[in-house]
């Protein structure tokens, strides 16, 4: 995702989420959103199967 | 009283041998919070009306000949996310203070109660804990009692500053990414982050339900084991709360090193240190004897994918804020709240999932050992507003980089001990070291500490004023 896509993306998702954002700090959430994007591809290389599933906290019943 | 000569312990055997009393014992503290604070910035919310009743009571069991318990007028204080009934529970923001007060202490708080520890008051933090630097823009930076021209570290920094600058001999703070263990490093106290599940979070203000974790600050490391046996308590209202006992560590603090294997962590913890925090850890394992290097799994991934959560839960959990009072909220953090309620579900799946396996990994590596070491900060206190850091031949964003070495233990949900020490060419200022122990064997991290406090290598030091 490029610099632009990523604020393409910001504003897209912030209008989804109704978040209000002027032009300045939209600039600067996809400056963030961007830096993370490098460590979501880093997260991809994890050798995951199928079978792993996300860790959990979540308990039907408390013990 | 000079409360840089005192300790936690000393103070509860002083009250309850009689040497003093709690109220003089807290007369000292107020009076070193009202004449210090000015400097350092560490409390946002002093309760001392409610103190001083809570060390009278203390002394009228004294004068009735009963049994004290182990904290008896001990005074404390708390990060302010921490619900004490009557007051606003402020979590470092100002978007808060139109909130209800606290109806009820926090379970921790009422766990201090009981051991007869003296709440003295609220303090400073980043705002709703996203910040390693407490230079929190609403109630002003909390400064290093060290070098007042330093952070104090965060998101916990009032917690450490007050334990540094003596104005309490013990804090509660909490830690999600780092937020004990950064000020503890940078302030030179000792700290604790338990084991995820250890400590109930109930009445306490959240950032990330799923790597939240809470713990103290001490003077000692007697007095962090004596708050620690403290604060544990089974409480089937915290979903998060996963001790079925207590597991008291203060009785085994002197059974030494015998059957304990430790090493020094390689690779990602060394490569992100510069020299100061590499020569604690040296001095650590020189203490203990320890020659063995260790590599830990997947550091780096860990990092991104608690960043990641992080990023995505603190964010979801402000929506409502960010929607409606985004100009009110912390300039140095309220973009990246934005940032990462927008970030795509399936980084945020990926990194739980990771989560799970990379949590077997490290199970794994704790079988061959029982505690490890590493910096708990890369660098030494940097000056406030301090916007980059050079690591590992990067230049790296200060504030976020303060976390790189905690983040990935944390993630894994481990119990650490943190070391103040204080190395060579930081002009004087600390850097501590985490003593990693596996989940649940927190008894483990406190007898290698104890080890360290023993040799004189780890413990505070006095401030200038």
């Amino acid at each position: 995702m490029t610099e632009q896509e990523t604020l393409a993306f910001v504003l897209a998702s912030s209008k989804a989420l109704g978040i209000p954002l002027e032009a300045e700090r939209a600039a600067r959430v996809a400056a963030h959103l961007h830096r993370t994007v490098a460590m979501a591809q880093m997260l991809e290389g994890a050798h995951l199967t199928p079978a792993d599933e996300p860790a959990e906290i979540f308990c039907p019943k408390s013990h | 009283m000079d409360t840089q000569q005192l300790s936690t312990e000393a103070v509860a055997q002083g009250i309850a041998t009689g040497q003093f009393t709690a109220s003089e014992v807290l007369a000292a503290y107020m009076q070193r919070i009202e004449t210090t604070d000015a400097k350092v910035n560490a409390f946002t919310t002093p309760c001392f009306e409610r103190a001083v009743q809570e060390a009278k009571a203390i002394d009228q069991r004294r004068t009735r000949g009963d049994t004290l318990p182990p904290l008896a007028g001990v005074p404390y204080a708390v990060k302010n996310l921490y619900d004490i009934q009557g007051t606003v529970t402020l979590a470092g923001s100002t978007v808060n203070q139109t909130n209800p007060p606290a109806q009820a202490d926090a379970f921790l708080v009422q766990q201090m109660q009981a051991v007869g520890a003296v709440l003295v008051g609220a303090l400073n933090m980043d705002e709703f804990a996203y910040g390693f630097t407490t230079e929190n823009t609403h109630y002003g930076p909390s400064h290093n009692p060290h070098d007042l021209s330093r952070i104090a570290g965060g998101s916990s920094g009032g917690s450490g500053a007050a334990v540094a600058a003596r104005q309490v001999p013990l804090s509660l703070g909490s830690d999600t990414n780092g937020s004990i263990r950064v000020p503890a490093s940078l302030c030179g106290v000792w700290g604790l982050k338990p084991t995820f599940g250890r400590l109930s979070r109930r009445g306490t203000y959240p950032f990330v339900h799923s790597i939240d974790h809470l713990g103290p600050f001490a003077d000692s490391l007697q007095g962090l084991g004596l708050a620690y046996d403290a604060l544990q308590g089974v409480d089937a209202y915290d979903p998060g709360c996963h001790a079925k006992r207590v597991e008291p560590v203060s009785s085994n603090l002197h059974h030494g090193l015998h059957g304990l294997r430790i090493g020094v962590l390689d690779g990602y913890f060394h490569d992100f240190a510069t020299a100061p925090a590499r020569q604690v850890v040296q001095d650590a394992a020189h203490v203990l004897g320890v020659t063995q290097t260790v590599s830990w799994p997947e550091a780096a991934m860990a990092r991104a994918a608690a960043f990641i959560i992080t990023a995505s839960e603190g964010g979801q959990l402000h929506l409502d804020h960010l929607r409606t009072q985004a100009d009110a909220m912390e300039p140095l953090s309220v973009d990246r709240f934005i940032a990462g309620a927008l970030q795509p579900a399936a980084w945020y799946v990926q990194a739980q999932r990771f989560r799970r396996i990379y949590r077997e990994k490290v199970n794994v590596l704790f079988e061959d050992w029982d505690v490890l070491l590493a910096p708990a900060t890369p660098v030494s206190a940097p000056t406030i507003g301090t916007e980059w850091l050079d690591l590992n031949g990067q230049q790296l964003p200060s504030r976020a980089a303060m976390g790189l070495l905690t983040q990935p233990i944390s993630f894994a949900g481990c119990p650490v001990v943190v070391a103040p020490m204080w190395p060579n060419g930081t002009e004087g200022m600390p850097i501590g070291v985490q003593v990693i122990a596996a989940p649940w064997r927190e008894e483990a991290a406190f007898r290698v500490a104890h080890v360290l406090s023993q040799s004189g290598a780890a413990g505070l030091k006095k401030v200038g004023f």
